[in-house]
């Protein structure tokens, strides 16, 4: 409550001061354990934003709305520290200039919500640091345990079942951060790179790009994972290939606004013969 | 007196539609998921969910439908039609949202040409419909004047007896009288009486959004912004909707031979109207949620007198940042 309130009057003072031109936080949703998208551009909107343990969806993909950050504003939002991770990735993939991002840093522990020390992207990094050092138990999960355990057949079988509900809505891309491109491979005809039919081999091709093109760049806000409307356990998938990067690369993705994007560097000395 | 279907024979019935060549199919609760899917007893059957998250539309109108094969050869083009299966199924179980579903969509399916998967299905189901005894908050088939009792679509119409016992039976069409002459030595006369069916708060008054919605100066009110300005894109809303019947032609395959498919598609993505040159003329999210909402309560039922939404409420249950079809009415009815 408290957060909550200090952050509504910073957020009254920065705008009546002309320092940033909106903010996007979070209002209440259609029930009280629903939170929604909100865009403050007055104080009468900042009076609505609520901070609280609900608080959730990992918001920086507004971010990268068309047309937003082209006038040089500086625009104010809420992030935890996924967030905060995913505007360094999109800094370094040159897709804002992190010096008009504002953040409202915050995080909780059970219902509890605290702010966190900071304003600008830079001002995280000792944060950021100790989640890469002491990453939190909630990657523990039952289930990708079971997955592990799993023989590659058995593996193979399980993630059949699980895309074979795939409708192809592609909520899991509308919602990432990361998932950014005008137009995704998906969307693409001439050629046409993958099936866009939602059948078994479509929504193999669709879920085994995606995880591809999110190695190294994925920062487990679970956004994809709470969108599917069909319930595929998406974060599991994200996860392990965030594990995979960090143990080959030492690679954590969202570091820094300068950190270099590993799927997109290369090295004279790679012993490597090919690059992805 | 009424007929009332016991539940502990709902196997039996099962059995028999089963051996006369139906197909079985109701509401099934999965690992992660619920659904309509075919089942060859009644305990797979699940009746105490509110709906089942997909919606029957997809029996009916599947996700990807091949339509035909082609094979492009030196002088000549070869093609062998697709067609649905002949399959005789009987839907047990079916929520009143989702069977009136299939009613709005008939007309449009019908109408310049008449789409032989649709009407194939359509005319080998039989629709059993439950009538709700329980709601969730997303629930709002009473705004759109329909009610948890509603029989449209459907051939048979059960009211559930308390403590699942049983349902009382009413026949509504010949194909529904006849599949239920099949199971008639389970159905017994009794004095019995059904749960009344829940009550559904109204969420927003139609008529004074219809009446908005048709006033030419507001489509381009400032509204349509403000009220999709978190939505995504995605196609969650469309693709869980009962009603939404947008597609997609594709051929997949090679340059000389392949399989041409119909695919479910939605207003929501921004592809959906880009033309070859790459202008959009919706160009923006927010002209795209007014093209639903247009759609839906504006456009359809000027063509075809009847809305194109029976108020199931999953468009705004799954929503991932909690928009969907109830606020923006509430919020019209409001302005
Ligand atoms: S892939 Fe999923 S978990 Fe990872 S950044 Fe994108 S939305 Fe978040
Ligand atoms: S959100 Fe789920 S159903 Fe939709 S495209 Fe992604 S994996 Fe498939
Ligand atoms: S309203 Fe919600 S479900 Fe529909 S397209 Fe927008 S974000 Fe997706
Ligand atoms: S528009 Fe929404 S409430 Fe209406 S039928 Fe479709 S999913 Fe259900």
């Amino acid at each position: 409550m408290i957060t909550q309130e200090k952050y509504r009057t910073t957020v009254k003072e920065l705008l009546a001061n002309g320092t940033i031109k909106m903010a996007i936080g979070y209002r209440p949703g259609s029930t009280p354990d629903r939170r929604r998208p909100l865009f403050i551009r007055t104080s009468e909107e900042a009076d609505q934003l609520v901070l609280d343990s609900t608080c959730i969806t990992n918001l920086s993909g507004y971010l990268v709305t068309e047309g937003l950050l082209s006038d040089e504003k500086q625009v104010g939002i809420f992030l935890r520290p996924e967030g905060i991770r995913s505007i360094n990735i999109l800094a370094a993939e040159y897709q804002l200039n992190v010096d008009q991002i504002v953040i409202f840093g915050f995080d909780s522990t059970g219902r509890e919500v605290r702010p966190l020390q900071g304003r600008n992207a830079g001002d995280f990094s000792a944060l950021l640091t100790e989640i890469k050092e002491n990453p939190p138990l909630t990657s523990k999960e039952p289930l990708l345990e079971r997955v592990e355990k799993m023989n590659a057949k058995e593996r193979f079988d399980f993630w059949q079942e699980e895309f074979s509900r795939c409708i192809k809505c592609y909520a899991c891309r509308q919602a990432c951060p990361m998932c950014y491109c005008r137009r995704c491979i998906v969307d693409s005809n001439q050629p046409q790179w993958i099936n866009t039919s939602s059948h078994t081999l479509g929504n193999f091709e669709w879920n085994v790009v995606r995880a591809f093109h999110l190695s190294g760049r994925c920062v487990q806000c679970g956004n994809c994972d709470r969108a599917c409307p069909v319930n595929i356990p998406l974060r599991l998938i994200n996860q392990r290939m965030a594990k995979e990067v960090v143990d080959g690369f030492d690679h954590f993705a969202g570091l820094s606004p300068t950190q270099e994007p590993v799927l997109a560097s290369f090295k004279k000395d790679d012993t490597e013969t090919f690059i992805l | 007196m009424t007929r009332i279907l016991f539940s502990d024979k709902l196997d039996n019935c099962v059995a028999k539609w089963r051996s006369a060549g139906m197909t079985v199919i109701g509401p099934v609760q999965g690992e992660s998921l619920s659904s309509y899917a075919a089942v060859e007893k009644a305990g797979d059957l699940s009746f105490g969910m509110v709906l089942p998250d997909r919606s029957l539309k997809e029996l009916f109108f599947p996700q990807t439908e091949p339509m035909l094969r082609y094979t492009i050869k030196k002088n000549e083009i070869e093609t062998a039609d697709f067609t649905p299966p002949a399959a005789p199924r009987i839907i047990f179980g079916a929520r009143p949202c989702d069977a009136s579903g299939l009613a709005i969509d008939d007309p449009l399916f019908g109408w310049d040409y008449k789409d032989e998967y649709w009407f194939q299905r359509r005319n080998e189901s039989v629709i059993v419909t439950i009538a709700c005894t329980k709601a969730d908050d997303f629930c709002m088939c009473t705004s759109l004047k329909q009610a948890p009792d509603c029989t449209k679509g459907s051939d048979v119409l059960l009211r559930p007896l308390d403590n699942n016992r049983g349902w009382v039976v009413e026949e509504l069409t010949d194909r529904g009288r006849e599949a239920f002459t099949l199971i008639s030595e389970h159905i017994k006369e009794s004095d019995e009486t059904a749960l009344p069916t829940v009550e559904v708060p109204e969420k927003f008054n139609l008529d004074t959004c219809v009446a908005w919605l048709q006033n030419p100066d507001n489509f381009d009110s400032k509204f349509w912004k403000e009220i999709s300005m978190r939505c995504i894109g995605c196609a969650s809303c469309t693709y869980l909707c009962p009603t939404c019947h947008c597609f997609d032609i594709q051929d997949e395959g090679d340059t000389y031979s392949g399989i041409r498919r119909k695919n479910w598609d939605s207003c929501s993505f921004a592809l959906f109207t880009m033309h070859t040159s790459g202008h959009n003329p919706r160009a923006t999210q927010s002209a795209r949620w007014r093209q639903r909402i247009m759609h839906k309560f504006n456009y359809f039922p000027g063509k075809f007198s009847v809305n194109s939404c029976s108020g199931c409420g999953r468009c705004s249950r799954q929503c991932p940042v909690d928009m969907g079809i109830t606020e923006t009415l509430q919020e019209i009815s409001k302005l």
